[in-house]
């Protein structure tokens, strides 16, 4: 069922160089975890790849993410991404819109909200994996953004840190999800 | 594959070894390299305790334990109950209280039972379901698995074997 | 005429202890999963994570290659051998591995064989599977949507419809309905759920090369049909064939069907030539195997204003999953559903049934159902329940009003069905007073002014069990005979062999007291066994309460006509006239001469060392029974529960059962079954569903989510009985096993609603957990 993630941080940096980041898939896959862009196929659509490790279970999932809505004005972005695990154990898709404001000190807010849907052995643990294994992921991209954002060179283009997945520890997932039954439930 | 280890536990008050891959789980060790079958696997979440077998005193559910953990251990397993032909106090209740009917979850509930009373000598009923709430049954609703656990209790405290 | 027989002896009505025990108390005892040969291996399934996809390839090349793998098979490879689908018992057939397209998630695909367990699933995690997805259909009421996906395209009908199934008077019940003064209605769903058994199924099969034949150790609550049924699918010759059902841990009828595990296990050991085990682990036993129930049900009661019923209208949906593998008499798609008219005397009823094919795992037929009367039971016990409501009036009082009366039996129903003998009152009667139902309404009314919640639930139901007799009954055309072979040795002990299963029924001391009882062999010195197909005669098994009835009535026939050739042989012996002898448990004596008896020890010694001239040798019969009606146990259930208003927690103070089986062989056995039913039936009425989200993830896939109580959920159950014989059984007996799962979940819920009724609750639909009380509360402005 759809999972519904709406995370909201702030970067240290003005809105355009954000929204230049952000605005271009290969560069956002950069700063997710697992995360790989293949190959352009058009101006809105990528083909890429990530590589999804909780503890020993690996799902590697090949398929498309598609820029719905590019709004350079309001800074809003909607992406669309799908993709199946190579060795069939199930596939995943999710829809995300980004919204940038800018910060009075001249830093600025990025909003994203995500539906992801899951369909396979993953979605069998439920929400609270999933939740889990989400949020974790958020962690290291925003990580991953501030730090990238930070740096003055640019990083080539479609590559990423799939090379050296540090895999989730299936411990931290564990815990979050065990602390998560007591915290507040939708 | 990861480089077998070598397992040294007593089981049971005999010697025994083997050397197995670390991954191997301890309810595997025990039923197919010990050969001990009497501890059962009922589920793949360590929810049912069909597997629970005492380790250096205390009770594990062997299914979520590796082989290699016990290294150094004394394990206790269903088969261990009876001494010199005679049965446990909890085994003659299980049997005279009608406490199991398929038997699955039986080698479980006794060792959860047998732990439960060298803590607790005397326990209520409230005692003895929470003794054995890490034991699921299918079979019996429990009531009659309280009933043996009492039974076993009166006879160890009236001087029957612990 | 039931003699009295002595405690030493074990004959009916005594609390034998059961002779089983002696090997599970000292964990010896031998299960499937402890069945070891000699270079046995070991197979894994590959499971679709999808719920409704096209198979576009299954790569097996990575997994071959792994060093201790024998071999991997697919759809493919059976298609090659036509054992790629396979017949269910249902006259459907099921995909044993996938070809094409899968069409429920853990849906089996390829099947790895290895020399360990461990090789087996890493081998299996390498298979790599192509999948295109399908729009799902998890939704039972879209399933006839003219946009609905099609699930089933090797059949030639193109939809999603299984089958329409009515009985009764259509027109007759419509007229009642449009004339009466007062009618009530219920929408009862009674979820998915599943058996549970805490041991999965599995088998070793083994094909000895050198012999040609196939032993199959299984777990099979019915072996002699599983083995015509491998036979005639798998071209084996039948005599070539042992199906070993040992030792069961705990079936409820999930091992009734025949899984593709067990058919890829025998491929694969046919092709080998080495023994292969299967066994599944419990994420796949729930999610693939026999589920239960997933009825959407509605029921209406005509009646007039005195509270008199006088027409029952039924319709359901039937939810089979994606195979129809449900395990039914053949004449009957929704099973024994139509005695939904239950312990209530109907002029006129109707009932119909229809069957849709969704993205979920096949079965329905489970959990202790007696063939959907656990479905049956439930509707109608709510639906009165409803009807009290609207009428204002006292749920006992209505249904004393409405019950078939003990002088109306043998009772013939408005659906068709004979009831044996009933005495409906009279069960009530004991539960009531038991419980205390008049205090206990004097208090409910004290606490409702305080605006606490509390609430009694009646459950008066009617079970119909012993399937059954050959001319209405038959699975896959084989007849619902069942069987008992008895040899008595020279030394007067004995040997007893059925067509049943036990699993936990504790056969092997019952039927060796109903042996006690005809012969007065006493019951320790008869041995009882079942399960091997090499041995036992052909049964049907054991599931729907059906050993009582028929192998219990066999085994009384059996040893009647061992009585009548020992009457010959202690005539003989006593050189007097058959006439002159009578007969008491143990021996024949002269009539008038007591001290010229013969003990049946006497005349077995004789039947081998000094045989009448004229007759054989030996005594021993068999007998296959094909009883002339199914009994109809029944009785009443009364549950007393206080809610937390704060949490919406139902807690259940009381719960007293009394059931009327008819006579009893061992009263303990038969308190152990209740206990164990009521425990199951409140684990359904509070916290099992196995659920599908709408891409068709099951929900529900292991213990984490689908519970089962632990022994500090379950209360403490008190039991009562009456007794009420069934008329045309050799000894009376009716079966009980299955009536406390029939009975409860309507006392449970019955109970909950009666609790909120004041508040204008009419019905909650199972699982009642607490978060949906606590809505209904919040809704209704009891809480915050």
């Amino acid at each position: 069922m759809p999972l519904k993630i709406e995370k909201t941080f702030e970067v240290g940096q003005p809105i355009e160089k954000v929204w230049a980041f952000l605005s271009d898939p290969r560069k956002v896959a950069t700063c997710v975890p697992g995360a790989q862009i293949t190959e352009q196929v058009d101006e809105k659509t990528y083909k890429g790849a990530i590589k999804v490790k909780v503890g020993p279970s690996v799902t590697d999932y090949t398929g498309e993410v598609q820029i719905v809505r590019l709004d350079p004005q309001n800074h809003e972005i909607e992406i669309l991404g799908k993709g199946q695990d190579v060795r069939g154990r199930g596939s995943a898709s999710m829809k995300m819109t980004g919204k940038l404001g800018a910060l009075p000190d001249s830093g600025t807010e990025v909003k994203s909200e995500s539906e992801i849907n899951v369909v396979g052995i993953l979605a069998q643990m439920g929400s609270r994996v999933i939740a889990e294994v989400s949020n974790i992921m958020f962690g290291e991209f925003t990580k991953n953004l501030q730090a990238r954002l930070q740096q003055p060179s640019e990083v080539p283009a479609g590559q990423a840190d799939s090379a050296e997945v540090k895999p989730i520890k299936a411990t931290s997932v564990a815990w979050e999800a065990a602390k998560g039954v007591f915290r507040k439930k939708p | 594959m990861a480089k077998k280890q070598l397992v040294r536990v007593k089981v049971n008050g005999r010697d025994r070894q083997a050397e197995v891959e670390p991954r191997l789980l301890l309810i595997h060790f025990i039923r197919e390299v010990l050969e001990l079958t009497g501890s059962h696997i009922g589920c793949d979440t360590s929810h049912c305790g069909a597997c629970t077998v005492l380790l250096n005193g205390k009770t594990v559910k062997s299914c979520t334990m590796f082989a290699v953990q016990a290294d150094g251990g004394e394990i206790l397993t269903v088969e261990g109950l009876i001494k010199d032909g005679q049965l446990h106090p909890l085994q003659e209740g299980f049997k005279e209280e009608h406490g199991l009917q398929c038997g699955f979850c039986t080698p479980g509930m006794l060792m959860s039972s047998y732990a439960l009373l060298h803590n607790n000598p005397k326990p209520s009923e409230e005692d003895i379901r929470w003794g054995i709430s890490g034991n699921l049954c299918r079979c019996t609703g429990y009531q009659n698995i309280v009933r043996a656990v009492q039974f076993a209790a009166d006879k160890i405290a009236q001087g029957g074997a612990k | 005429m039931i003699h009295k027989t002595s405690p030493e002896m074990g004959g009916m009505g005594h609390s034998v202890k059961r002779k089983e025990d002696l090997r599970f108390i000292q964990g010896k005892g031998n299960y499937v999963d402890d069945v070891r040969l000699p270079g046995m291996v070991y197979g894994q399934m590959v499971r679709s994570p999808y719920a409704h996809a096209r198979l576009k390839s299954v790569n097996t090349e990575k997994a071959k290659k792994l060093s201790g793998v024998l071999a991997v098979i697919t759809g493919e490879d059976l298609a090659k051998a036509n054992l790629a689908w396979m017949p269910t018992l249902s006259y459907d057939k099921q995909m044993v591995l996938a070809t094409g397209k899968v069409l429920f998630q853990s849906q089996e695909v390829a099947f790895v064989v290895a020399e360990d367990r461990y090789t087996a699933a890493d081998a299996a995690e390498l298979v790599e599977v192509e999948y295109e997805e399908l729009p799902v259909l998890v939704d039972p009421k879209k399933a006839m949507d003219p946009d609905a996906p099609l699930l089933r395209e090797d059949r030639e009908q193109k939809d999603n419809h299984i089958f329409h199934w009515e009985v009764g008077d259509r027109q007759a019940t419509e007229q009642v309905f449009q004339k009466a003064a007062v009618k009530a209605s219920v929408n009862a769903f009674f979820p998915r759920c599943h058996p549970a058994p805490l041991e999965t199924c599995g088998c070793v099969a083994d094909f000895n090369r050198a012999t040609g034949k196939l032993t199959v150790y299984m777990t099979s609550q019915a072996p002699h049909a599983h083995r015509t049924v491998f036979a005639l699918v798998g071209g084996i010759p039948e005599q070539n064939i042992r199906v070993v059902s040992p030792d069961i841990g705990g079936g409820f009828g999930n091992k009734v069907p025949v899984y593709p595990g067990y058919v890829c296990a025998i491929v694969a050991s046919l092709t080998l030539g080495v023994p292969v085990k299967w066994i599944e682990t419990r994420s796949e036993n729930l999610q693939s195997t026999g589920f239960a129930r997933d009825y959407h049900m509605t029921a209406e009661i005509a009646a007039d204003r005195e509270g008199k019923m006088q027409a029952l209208r039924v319709k359901t949906l039937a939810d089979h999953g994606a195979f129809n593998a449900a395990a039914q008499p053949t004449k009957f798609p929704a099973g024994l559903f139509s005695i939904c008219t239950g312990s209530y005397e109907y002029p006129t009823a109707f009932c119909e049934v229809d069957g849709v094919y969704t993205n979920k795992a096949p079965g329905g037929i489970a959990y202790r159902c007696s063939f959907r009367v656990t479905e049956a039971a439930y509707l109608i016990e709510r639906v009165v329940d409803v009807l009290a409501l609207e009428l204002k009036m006292d749920p006992a009082e209505l249904r004393r009003k409405n019950f078939i009366p003990e002088s109306k039996f043998p009772y013939k129903s408005s659906l068709g069905w004979t009831y044996d003998s009933g005495n409906y009152e009279a069960a009530m009667k004991v539960a009531l007073d038991k419980i205390g139902y008049a205090q206990l309404r004097k208090e409910q009314e004290e606490k409702r002014k305080k605006g606490d919640l509390m609430g009694i639930g009646i459950s008066s139901f009617t079970e119909i069990v012993g399937a059954g007799p050959a001319h209405t009954f038959d699975i896959l055309g084989i007849k619902m005979f069942d069987s008992c072979e008895i040899r008595i040795h020279p030394t007067g002990k004995a040997i007893a062999r059925m067509g049943t299963k036990s699993q936990g029924q504790g056969h092997e001391t019952t039927y060796a007291q109903i042996v006690a009882q005809e012969l007065g062999i006493p019951a320790a010195d008869v041995v009882i066994e079942e399960g091997d197909t090499d041995t036992a005669p052909y049964g049907l098994g054991t599931y729907a309460s059906r050993s009582t009835p028929t192998s219990g009535a066999a085994t009384a026939v059996a040893a009647r006509k061992i009585r009548d050739k020992a009457k010959k042989i202690a005539a003989y012996l006593l050189e007097c006239s058959e006439n002159d002898l009578e007969w008491e448990p143990g021996k024949f004596f002269v009539k008038g001469a007591p001290s010229k008896a013969k003990t049946i020890q006497e005349i077995a010694f004789a039947a081998y060392t000094n045989i009448p001239p004229g007759l054989e040798a030996g005594l021993e019969a068999v007998d296959y029974y094909d009883p002339p009606n199914l009994t109809f146990p029944f009785g009443t259930y009364v549950c007393v529960v206080d809610i937390d208003k704060g949490t919406g927690e139902v807690k259940v103070r009381r719960f007293v059962a009394v059931d009327d089986c008819g006579n009893i062989i061992n009263p303990m056995i038969v308190e152990g079954q209740i206990h164990g039913g009521l425990t199951e039936g409140l684990a359904i009425a509070f916290m099992q569903q196995i659920d599908y989200d709408e891409s068709g993830n099951v929900q529900g896939g292991s213990f984490m989510d689908y519970l089962l109580p632990t022994a500090v959920e379950t209360p403490h159950w008190e039991t009562d009985k009456t007794c009420t014989p069934s008329p045309h059984h050799p000894f009376g007996a009716k079966g009980v096993g299955e009536s406390p799962n029939v009975g409860s979940p309507a006392a449970f819920v019955n109970a909950v609603v009666d609790a909120l009724s004041h508040l204008g609750v009419r019905h909650i639909d199972m699982p009642i957990t607490p978060w949906k009380v606590w809505n209904v509360l919040k809704e209704k402005g009891v809480t915050s």
